[in-house]
């Protein structure tokens, strides 16, 4: 796209208020989606929720194959189609819509490395538990991921998945990696946001940031969701500062936003709770 | 303790200790930590004892390649530079660090292996140029087969998009990353008060290519010269350890830019020339062999005339 047409979209972008029916686009809830979107996902939905922009949340099949980018979720929002959580930052920003504007440039520096440490460990941690860990991969990840599809498509795309997974791992210096050392890895990162957050609300005092809701995405994940071992939910739990973190943004965001609204099925698109 | 760790790193130029991200980190870490490594400065990766660069060979151990494992290593060997970080500044460098790896090194390893200019020109001739003799057809195109790679698997695309397209992606979070490294290192000396800590040495192993290589596309290159301050910090670490480094540059540079001129094509034409003609007188005779213009067997009796009047009589006797 020229930076022409860039600026153009950008400026429909901003004259366009956020319509009602925008909706978010993620895998099936029940028996395909896997943990690293849904955190991802998740993210999203509180990212969303925290600027008070309405959006509903829709569960497809292939969800995969309808993002732009390869990556879920995805929000469709008016004629525009948005993947990921970067691009949709950039997007609400375009339209007026940002949690990080009273921070001043050091902070939002600190802001923007810690979501990169979200991004590069926790993420890439749950990617490595997912597809390289063979118990994990052979009971959860690869029979949920390929649910939809028939035989032999289903082991096709599974194993072409995880050698995609494996090979990435190779790229980036993780695939020696033992899954003590993964663990260890996750700690570490848990350490560092429990370090940052210490007794504050937030990551940034008393306002929600864009690392709030990603940090929320991926801890909320981890933590309800059964793995083959606990190990990994564990981890978390021995910080209790991103334990009572967790509630507090699951209490201000979604459970009292869903009493509110009580719309039912459709926009209660978190799964299990924390309490 | 009585060895040294030995450390094998690519070799340095254009007034750089190394010309390799990792080993520049690697490098500068040791510095800061004090370490008394043995560095070798090698251009043949096969001989460093893990087959990539940079490698630490450590008695107990065995041999690391990841920056990161050499630097955990180093610390176990109590030299430690982040000694002195509190707990929330050792949580900083780990974000800081995962914000280098995710948001410049693509683009470092874009400008330098993927643009098509700035690969053939620079990166490919300097490999070409320093690895030793067979090593130097094959490596530079190997290396950049699997950066390119790896750019690849870390973008997570089933393809790379269009050259276009994927610099303007790139290239936009590498610029947003130098000037939040910028806003964040602010007028101070280094990233945690007056002494430099592992960050410092990810920051500057990542900037330093990018601000003493010169490439024909230089678009990281001018963004980071509008940013006084981190240029300073660059300057700065090069200064005060690696003296002997940057004082080769002057001369060093104006090698380089007398070979860019028509001085420096001129061999590479020459060698050109010669290797051609080679080839066709090459071709042109194996033809007139084949075709039985020339037989062998006809010129070997041609050859052997001579001598053959010699050893006549020789042979005679013998038989």
């Amino acid at each position: 796209m020229s930076l022409a047409a860039e600026a153009f979209v950008s400026q429909i972008a901003a004259a366009e208020p956020w319509p009602e029916n925008a909706t978010l686009y993620q895998p099936l809830r029940e028996d395909q989606i896997l943990l690293s979107d849904c955190a991802s996902s998740l993210a999203v939905q509180a990212y969303l929720r925290m600027l008070g922009l309405p959006v509903r949340v829709r569960c497809r099949a292939n969800a995969e194959y309808m993002s732009p980018s390869g990556k879920v979720p995805f929000i469709h929002v008016g004629n525009q189609v948005v993947s990921e959580l970067g691009p949709i930052m950039q997007f609400t920003r375009a339209k007026g819509h940002s949690l990080s504007d009273s921070l001043d440039d050091v902070q939002r520096a600190e802001m923007k490395a810690y979501m990169e440490l979200v991004n590069n460990m926790l993420l890439t941690a749950e990617l490595y538990i997912q597809w390289c860990y063979q118990n994990t991969a052979a009971e959860i990840t690869r029979p949920r991921y390929s649910s939809p599809y028939s035989w032999p498509l289903n082991h096709i795309l599974a194993y072409q998945k995880q050698w995609e997974v494996r090979r990435k791992m190779n790229a980036i210096g993780w695939a020696g990696k033992s899954l003590e050392q993964v663990y260890e890895d996750v700690s570490q990162c848990c350490q560092a946001l429990s370090q940052r957050l210490g007794t504050q609300p937030f990551f940034f005092n008393k306002q929600p940031t864009e690392l709030d809701a990603l940090v929320f995405g991926h801890l909320f994940t981890i933590l309800t969701t059964r793995l083959t071992t606990d190990e990994l939910s564990e981890k978390i739990k021995s910080f209790s500062n991103l334990l009572s973190f967790c509630r507090r943004i699951e209490q201000a965001y979604f459970e009292s936003q869903d009493r509110d609204s009580q719309s039912g099925a459709l926009d209660y698109s978190k799964g299990p709770s924390l309490m | 303790m009585a060895a040294p760790m030995e450390l094998y790193c690519w070799k340095g130029d254009y007034g750089l200790p190394s010309v390799d991200v990792d080993c520049l980190t690697v490098l500068a870490y040791a510095k800061f930590a004090g370490a008394p490594l043995k560095v070798h400065k090698i251009t043949n990766p096969w001989r460093s004892p893990t087959g990539t660069l940079p490698a630490l060979k450590t008695r107990e151990e065995g041999s690391l390649s990841q920056p990161s494992k050499i630097i955990i290593q180093l610390r176990k060997q109590k030299y430690n530079a982040d000694y002195d970080l509190s707990a929330k500044e050792g949580a900083d460098t780990l974000a800081f660090v995962s914000l280098l790896e995710e948001k410049l090194l693509p683009a470092v390893i874009y400008t330098q292996w993927v643009d098509a200019k700035n690969y053939v020109d620079v990166t490919r001739r300097w490999y070409a140029e320093h690895t030793p003799f067979p090593l130097n057809f094959l490596l530079p195109n190997r290396m950049h087969s699997r950066q390119i790679e790896r750019l690849r698997l870390i973008r997570g695309d089933a393809i790379l998009e269009p050259e276009e397209q994927l610099e303007k992606e790139l290239y936009q979070d590498a610029l947003e990353c130098m000037t939040l490294l910028s806003q964040r290192l602010g007028s101070h000396k280094f990233f945690f008060g007056d002494s430099p800590s592992s960050l410092d040495a990810y920051v500057f192993g990542h900037l330093a290519p990018l601000l003493k290589i010169k490439l024909p596309n230089a678009k990281l290159q001018q963004h980071l010269n509008s940013l006084e301050n981190l240029q300073q910090f660059c300057s700065n670490i090069l200064l005060l350890y690696f003296p002997s480094d940057s004082r080769e540059a002057p001369s060093r540079n104006t090698a380089v830019h007398t070979d860019a001129g028509d001085f420096d094509n001129e061999p590479h034409k020459r060698r050109n020339q010669i290797l051609s003609v080679l080839f066709a007188v090459a071709a042109m005779l194996g033809y007139a062999v084949l075709s039985g213009i020339v037989t062998i067997h006809s010129s070997r009796s041609q050859l052997e005339e001579p001598r053959h009047d010699d050893g006549d009589e020789d042979d005679e006797e013998q038989e």
